[in-house]
């Protein structure tokens, strides 16, 4: 019986040739020092793209990429569809833990030295990976056809609208129209689904074909120098001396993070559930504060916290100075030390884009530069600011709450956070700085001038004098003698 | 060990069933925390139809979220509730009162509230008010102004004791003279108060400023109309 | 292709120029081209007419002038002029109608200057303010404040018939704002 099964297995070897595939392939001699922890991010990548692809085609069962019917679509497949939420929650997972985990990768081949001489070209095509990675993202986004999905693409028009000369064409090209609409879904849907997912195969392909041809590096011990010269005989004499198939020596750890990713995502997406949609896609619905998803809220911090001169400049010529960076590194640097620990530069590159990456995604998840909206008819007034107070200083507390001053300014924390919190502000400012600011405006405030009667200047302002704690006195103007001030 | 004898058959059919239901309970489980409630799906803020929803989000900001201190009266005070003409609040609600700092919430006036959503409110703040009125006997909502000399020995009846001899002022209520106060406020809003007070900050109604002899109709108008005498012409 | 016999070890490439065999490989490789170009052009020409762009600016009715009394500012919508059958709720371009005294009107684009996002007009405080990076606008559409490079973009506008017809039909960029502004 068990020699009946050999010979059939033989039979399709013999026509297949897999055995000999497989030699060439995963059991391919490694580093055995590259079974490493720090070794299984690339496989992590792997592995989310092909839960993406089996997610992303259940999805496509379902969804239709038409501007006027994609969203209901989205909500059959939220609340009717069974396990519709489901599917849509793990392919939502699947492309942070995707990006996330590419970023990983990314970062430990930048520290490990492993695209120095002769691995330029995996480099390369790694980063070609990133960025159609990140396009899938994006694309991805627009997906979920929802308000955030027209605004966020109304972002991306505006940023296209900024490049010189060819600035609307470009803004044509994105858009298919001249407007977002059904053609734009379309051209999304088809780079999402497609030109995106057909690329990416394609260069993950040559990325391993050059990972099996020029072998995975090995792990760099400090003073161990990359020569051009002898590198390649060093890689070969290591493989000879200490060479294990990757599969099954060195695979795993690949396998057991794997599972991991899979339980995470699949944690996630069972505790969190899918993000959105958030509102039909109408754009004359303008009560939308829309937001991009989590691997682009740092350009939107990017987009809030740059001066305003410096934006065209930066949000243009940023993107095509990384990209050239990125393509130039392996050539920049060659050769020499590959170790970490022999790389301080290196380190301190990785320390500072990470610290930079978090930090304005944090700060994107806060957004303090965006007023609130609705501040004004939903925050009330604390009622330490109120007791006490006269009717003119009440009748200020009201201004303050009708003049929209809310959506800006917080009192005790609560409201806008785009300017600062009033509840001290007697103490910074005098009664003649108050009313100048309110007036005239400036450090990013608009001037109210026109838009406020002087009796309601009087009232604000008198209701802004009572604005410091009991123990602090308010500020006084030094021009004026302080008997006169009282 | 065997697997498929004919003797285990049923013992096997059990345990494969047990292993398929408890995959199943597993990954087809649609009772997972993060599924999405039908009652969270979006929906346009013209729709929302809950009381509690449309207050907090349209009125508390002036009106106070629990309504007990609030830079503008709170709307939970069942002898303002009883005093108001509820074509009148509808009104105010829907077009706003120009000069003031009560703005429109219509639509048709450039808010954001449909006609069935500010009917929601008015009858949610008016619940309870009909029977109130029957027992409180408050002065008229509407009255024009009265006399101004006798409006100004009535202030010094009612109204002196806290905000001063000439209104400018006194131990517990701040001017109700300025002008610049004058010029924020309407007329009405100055014989609600006077009828109604200002529970939370601590100013009694039309009963209680001098105990046992609650003001007449005639002497609310006239101190309106000494208050409406302080205004810049 | 005709089995080469093992006794020939010739190279099995079409470099021997001027022998039948490399004739036909290159004739082979010519006639791939012809067939090919015959194939693409018409690819490449379906592809690229979605590049070719109509006319921009037409005019668009907005709606009686009754609709916009004199001293407010209203939010306007349009059915864009350039649309598809699918586009849906898509197609629906909103717009603000600033009314003045006299007459005379401002229409504003949606679209923040800054980044596109949808301006809200405050009436209390006569501003247009931005939901994502707090741009500011006075009532007239100039720049009050925050990121926005520039003021609103501002619609072309002409009364005609009872009715104020505005010309767009595009979304408005810093590469190609309004044509009145």
């Amino acid at each position: 019986m068990i020699k009946r099964l050999q010979q059939i297995a033989q039979w399709f070897d013999d026509r297949l040739h897999l055995t000999k595939l497989f030699e060439s392939t995963a059991g391919h001699h490694v580093p055995k020092s590259s079974g490493s922890w720090f070794y299984v991010f690339g496989s992590g990548t792997l592995l989310c793209l092909m839960l993406q692809l089996v997610t992303g085609t259940c999805l496509a069962f379902v969804y239709v990429p038409s501007a006027d019917e994609a969203y209901l679509t989205l909500e059959y497949l939220t609340y009717q569809q069974p396990l519709g939420w489901f599917l849509r929650a793990l392919h939502y997972w699947g492309s942070n833990f995707m990006v996330g985990i590419m970023m990983l990768h990314m970062a430990q081949v930048f520290l490990f030295g492993a695209y120095k001489y002769p691995r330029e070209l995996t480099w390369i095509t790694g980063v070609l990976l990133m960025f159609v990675t990140l396009g899938l993202a994006f694309t991805g986004q627009v997906m979920r056809f929802d308000q955030d999905a027209y605004w966020g693409l109304g972002i991306g028009t505006a940023i296209m609208g900024r490049v010189p000369i060819i600035g609307s064409d470009l803004v044509h090209l994105m858009l298919a129209g001249p407007i977002i609409a059904g053609e734009t879904l379309s051209r999304f849907f088809t780079l999402h689904v497609f030109i995106l997912p057909g690329t990416i195969l394609a260069l993950i392909g040559v990325h391993l074909r050059l990972v099996l041809a020029k072998g995975i590096n090995e792990y760099p011990k400090p003073g161990v120098v990359v020569k051009r010269e002898t590198y390649d005989q060093e890689y070969e004499a290591i493989i000879k001396k200490e060479g294990v198939p990757f599969v099954p020596a060195a695979i795993s750890k690949d396998l057991v993070f794997s599972a991991l990713v899979m339980f995470a995502i699949f944690t996630c997406a069972a505790v969190f559930g899918p993000k959105g949609p958030k509102g039909f896609p109408d754009p004359t619905y303008i009560q939308t504060a829309p937001q991009p998803d989590f691997f682009f809220l740092w350009v939107y911090s990017v987009a809030a916290l740059l001066p305003p001169y410096t934006e065209t400049f930066v949000l243009l010529v940023g993107p095509v100075v990384a990209t050239l960076a990125l393509f130039a590194l392996p050539f920049i640097s060659n050769t020499g030390e590959k170790s970490a620990r022999k790389r301080p530069i290196a380190v301190l590159t990785v320390v500072v884009s990470l610290l930079a990456l978090s930090l304005l995604t944090w700060a994107g998840i806060r957004s303090p530069w965006s007023p609130e909206m609705t501040a004004w008819t939903s925050d009330s007034t604390p009622a330490a600011f109120l007791k006490g107070r006269s009717p003119l200083e009440l009748q200020g507390a009201l201004v303050l709450q009708y003049k929209q001053c809310r959506n800006c300014h917080s009192l005790d924390g609560i409201g806008g956070e785009r300017g600062p919190d009033l509840s001290r502000i007697a103490t910074r400012l005098t009664r003649d700085q108050l009313i100048r600011q309110v007036i005239q405006g400036g450090g990013n405030m608009p001037a109210y001038g026109k838009n406020l009667s002087p009796a309601e200047v009087e009232a604000l302002v008198a209701f802004m004098l009572t604005l410091h704690p009991s123990n602090v006195p308010p500020v006084r103007d030094s021009t004026i003698p302080a008997q006169a001030a009282l | 060990m065997r697997f498929f004898c004919r003797e285990n058959w049923g013992q096997q059919l059990r345990q494969a069933t047990a292993l398929v239901g408890l995959l199943t309970l597993v990954s087809g489980c649609d009772w997972m925390p993060g599924k999405p409630k039908p009652a969270e799906r979006w929906q346009p803020d013209t729709a929302i139809t809950d009381f509690a929803n449309l207050y907090q989000t349209q009125c508390a900001g002036c009106h106070s979220r629990d309504g007990r201190m609030a830079a503008a009266r709170p709307l939970n005070d069942p002898v303002y509730r009883a005093f108001v003409d509820p074509k009148i609040f509808r009104q105010v609600i829907a077009q706003g009162v120009p000069g003031t700092t009560m703005p429109a919430f219509a639509q048709s006036a450039g808010g954001l509230l449909t006609d069935a959503q500010i009917d929601i409110l008015v009858q949610n703040l008016l619940a309870g008010a009909e029977s109130d009125r029957a027992t409180l006997r408050l002065p008229p909502y509407r009255a024009a102004p009265g006399d101004v000399q006798r409006g100004a020995v009535a202030f010094q009846t009612f109204c002196a004791k806290c905000h001063g001899k000439d209104g400018k002022g006194g131990p517990t209520g701040g001017s109700v003279v300025d002008p610049n106060y004058l010029a924020l406020v309407s007329d009405q809003a100055l014989r609600t108060a006077v009828v109604v007070g200002r529970v939370d900050l601590g100013m009694p109604d039309w009963r209680g400023y001098v105990s046992g002899r609650p003001m007449t109709d005639t002497e609310v108008s006239d101190v309106v109309a000494w208050l409406i005498s302080h205004r810049k012409k | 292709m005709k089995p080469k016999s093992p006794s020939t070890p010739t190279k099995p490439c079409a470099c021997e120029g001027t022998s039948r065999r490399g004739f036909f490989f290159k004739l082979g490789i010519g006639i791939n081209v012809v067939a090919g170009s015959l194939l693409a052009v018409p690819i490449i020409g379906y592809v690229f007419s979605s590049f070719r762009r109509q006319a921009p600016g037409q005019w668009i009715p907005l709606g009686a002038l009754d609709q916009f009394p004199a001293g407010t500012t209203r939010l306007a919508t349009y059915r864009n002029p350039i649309t598809r059958p699918w586009d849906g709720k898509t197609g629906d371009i909103p717009c603000w109608v600033r009314s003045m005294e006299g007459g005379k009107f401002q229409v504003f684009a949606i679209n923040c200057a800054h980044l596109g996002c949808p301006v809200r007009w405050f009436e209390q405080s006569r501003l247009f303010l931005c939901p994502c990076h707090g741009g500011a606008y006075y009532e007239d559409g100039s720049r009050a404040s925050g990121p926005p490079p520039r003021g609103l973009f501002e619609y072309e506008y002409k009364v005609e018939e009872g009715k104020l017809l505005v010309k767009g039909g595009f979304i408005p960029t810093l590469a190609q704002p309004l044509s009145k502004s």
